[in-house]
Formats: C-alpha cells, structure tokens, sequence
C-alpha cells in the first residue's frame, strides 16, 4: 500500500512538472517564431529567455538596461494559442518608451529605440486566456 | 467609403486591441508585478554593438594580452570571476580582430570553467570559438562568447552554483565597464559616458553579492562589492544622469583595480 502510494505522489510529481518545461518551452517556439523575420533583418536574438505562467490581466514587470543607439524588438509567445497577450515597455519615468508593437493570437511584440541609456521597464500580460495560469515566454533581440 | 471600411475591419479583425497607458506610475506598480530580483543583465554585445556605432576605438590599445592560455587560481568565487573577466576580453579581442587572442581566449574559457566544473557546458562554444576566429568570422565569435556567458549560467544552475554564475557576470561587467571607460575617455563624448550609466545593474550586483552565501563572500568578493558601492555613488541616484570626464577616470579607476585583483594569481 506504502509502495502505490509512493508510485501515485511520483506520478502526480511527473505529471505536474513535465508539463511546466513543455509549455515554457513551447511558448519560446511562439516567441522565437516572432522574432524570425526581424532576423532576416540584422537583429541579433539573445539566447536566454525569460518565462513563467500568469493567471489573466496580472502584469509581470522585469527590468532592463537598455542602451541608447540600440534598436530593441522584445517578442512574446504563449502555449495557450487562444490566449491574447501583450508586452510593452516603459521608461524608468513610466512613459510609454516603445516606437512600435503588435498582438496577434498568442504572441506580441514591442520595438524600443531608447532615447537615453538606462533602466526600463517590460510590462508583459495575458490579458485573455481559457486557462486559470497561462504559460508565456519573452525573448529579445537588438542590432 | 474607405473610412467605413477600415471602420468595419477595425470591429471585425479578432486583433483589435487596447492602446497600452501612456504612462505608467512605476513606483506604484501592484505587488504582484513587481519582479525586484528580474533583472535582465545585457550580454556584452548590446554594449560593443552601440561602441562600434558611436566610433572606432583603437581596441587593440585596449587589448589585454595574455602571454598563455589563462589557468584557475584561487578558489572557485576568483575562478569564476576570472571566467568572466576573461569573456569580456573575448570581447575586446574581437574588436581588435586578433584571430590568435581570440583562439587563446577560447582556450582560456575551457581552461577556467574546468576549474569551476562546467567544462564539458563549455567545450563546444570554446571550439566553435576558436573556429570562428580561424575563420576571422567575427559576428560569430561575439555570438559565441555571448553563448558561453549563457552556457555556465545554465550549467551552473544545474550545478546549484547559482552564486558562481552571478559572479561570472559580474567579472564581466567589471572588464567590460573597465574596457568602456577606457573608450569613452580617450575620445570624451556625452553619449558615449552615459553608456556608462547603468544604476539598475550596479544595484542588482550588490544585491546578489550582499545576499551571498557567507562562505562565497571572501576577501577578494567583499573587495569587489565595495568596488561596486563606490561606482554607484559615483553614477548618482537619477536616471540619464551625466557622467563628467573625471567621474568616467574613476570609474575606469575602480573597475581596473578590481580587474587586477580577480585576475592576480593565488599563493
């Protein structure tokens, strides 16, 4: 009995975290799909990424040295390929700071062109989503 | 006629979305979205990238050249310091397009993340390294380094050596700000000093160092923490503040002195 009862909490173990990795990782492959094209255009994509799950309309804020005379594009994806998400980034004043940005189903963008060299805000949000927590990731790129 | 069509496309099309605020109250975000500890440390690329575009330094005159390849000395908090410091000179030697200092930092890299047990993390970028730099394929090498920081940070989670890993940025940056400062006063321009302006880093690192492990925070840790101290009180509070020449001496001042010190061989 001890023994099933082991096997059930190591399943239940498995079974709550494979998923976790899976679906950061998924949302990467969304984030990543986004940044293709700016590729193509000389952005240089960094390879750490930055992810994690949010129930609906909670901001996560990171912040982010960015340097002036760099052109930033931030990219998110989601798993959740219903979900609507957003990211956008603001000066360490909390002015908007981004020159452009779009949302379409589970991923978003932002391009920064800093006007000054300093810390920034990004400001990312599942702002519609079926799910309770909904995985995201952000990747960014600059050149 | 247009208008009314772009009208019904804007209420039809399923990406229609909300303007972002225009202006936000940072030091009022909720609490649930404050992210303190998230910061994003910019890879050494992001700051070479705006150098090239401001000028063309003579980074050979920067170039720190090594007479071998770089061994571990000291404990595993100077090895990965040193690790870190030796990257950034990766990135230096890129700019200064020499191939042979290129390849010895390649080497230097595998060398010192045995030391700090992540070598078999680091072996394909070392040689890739190399290889980039035989090929004289620069974009590359830059890509490559900046793998490598990537690289040990991962491997080093894996190893529980978190600590570690935040100290192998930091010896980045310290080299890297060092290199800067280096650029900036030699041909002084507003532009190029406020590069040096990065107060949100400056107080990350304090934090990671002063909430170190104590057995991680030796001599040569605490020096560097002081170090770091004394550049934010020199960089000011504000943000866009303008850094003088003098202040960018001092800063090349401190951040060399630390250098030499995570670089000076252990009895």
């Amino acid at each position: 009995m001890k023994f099933t009862s082991v096997i059930a909490a190591l399943l239940c173990v498995l079974l709550s975290t494979a998923p976790v990795h899976a679906t950061i990782d998924d949302s990467l492959s969304f984030a990543l799909e986004a940044a293709d094209p700016y590729v193509k255009d000389g952005f240089t994509v960094r390879e750490d990424y930055w992810g994690g799950d949010l129930p609906v309309k909670q901001t996560k804020a990171i912040v982010h040295q960015l340097f002036k005379g760099n052109e930033y594009w931030f990219w998110m994806g989601s798993d959740q390929k219903v979900a609507k998400i957003s990211v956008h980034v603001y000066d360490s004043d909390g002015n908007l700071a981004e020159v452009e940005a779009w949302q379409k189903p589970h991923m978003a963008a932002c391009r920064v062109v800093p006007k000054k060299t300093g810390s920034y805000y990004l400001m990312v949000e599942i702002e519609k989503s079926p799910d309770e927590r909904t995985y995201w990731s952000l990747s960014y790129g600059f050149r | 006629m247009n208008k009314l069509f772009l009208l019904a496309l804007a209420v039809v099309t399923p990406n229609a979305w909300a303007e972002p605020p225009a202006k936000i109250d940072v030091s009022q975000l909720p609490s649930q979205a404050r992210m303190i500890d998230e910061v994003i440390v910019p890879v050494p690329s992001e700051v070479f990238g705006v150098l090239d575009k401001i000028g063309q330094p003579h980074w050979e005159e920067i170039l720190r050249r090594s007479t071998g390849v770089v061994k571990p000395s000291g404990g595993a908090e100077q090895i990965a310091l040193m690790l870190g410091s030796v990257i950034a000179e990766g990135f230096i030697a890129v700019e200064s397009q020499t191939a042979e200092e290129v390849k010895k930092i390649g080497k230097s890299v595998l060398s010192l993340s045995e030391g700090i047990g992540v070598k078999k993390a680091v072996q394909r970028r070392s040689q890739s390294i190399i290889d980039a730099a035989d090929e004289k394929d620069w974009k590359k090498v830059r890509r490559e380094l900046d793998g490598a920081l990537s690289d040990v940070k991962d491997a080093m989670i894996e190893l529980r050596s978190e600590e570690l890993s935040q100290l192998v940025s930091l010896g980045g940056w310290l080299r890297g700000t060092e290199a800067l400062s280096t650029v900036v006063k030699k041909n002084f321009s507003k532009d190029g000093a406020e590069l040096l302006h990065q107060p949100v880093l400056l107080d990350y690192f304090d934090k990671r160092v002063s909430t170190m492990n104590p057995r991680r925070q030796t001599p040569l840790v605490l020096k560097v923490r002081q170090g770091l101290l004394e550049i934010r009180q020199l960089i000011g509070t504000g943000e866009g503040g303008e850094l003088s020449e003098k202040t960018v001496q001092e800063i090349e001042a401190i951040a060399g002195g630390l250098v030499k010190a995570i670089n000076l061989k252990a009895n």
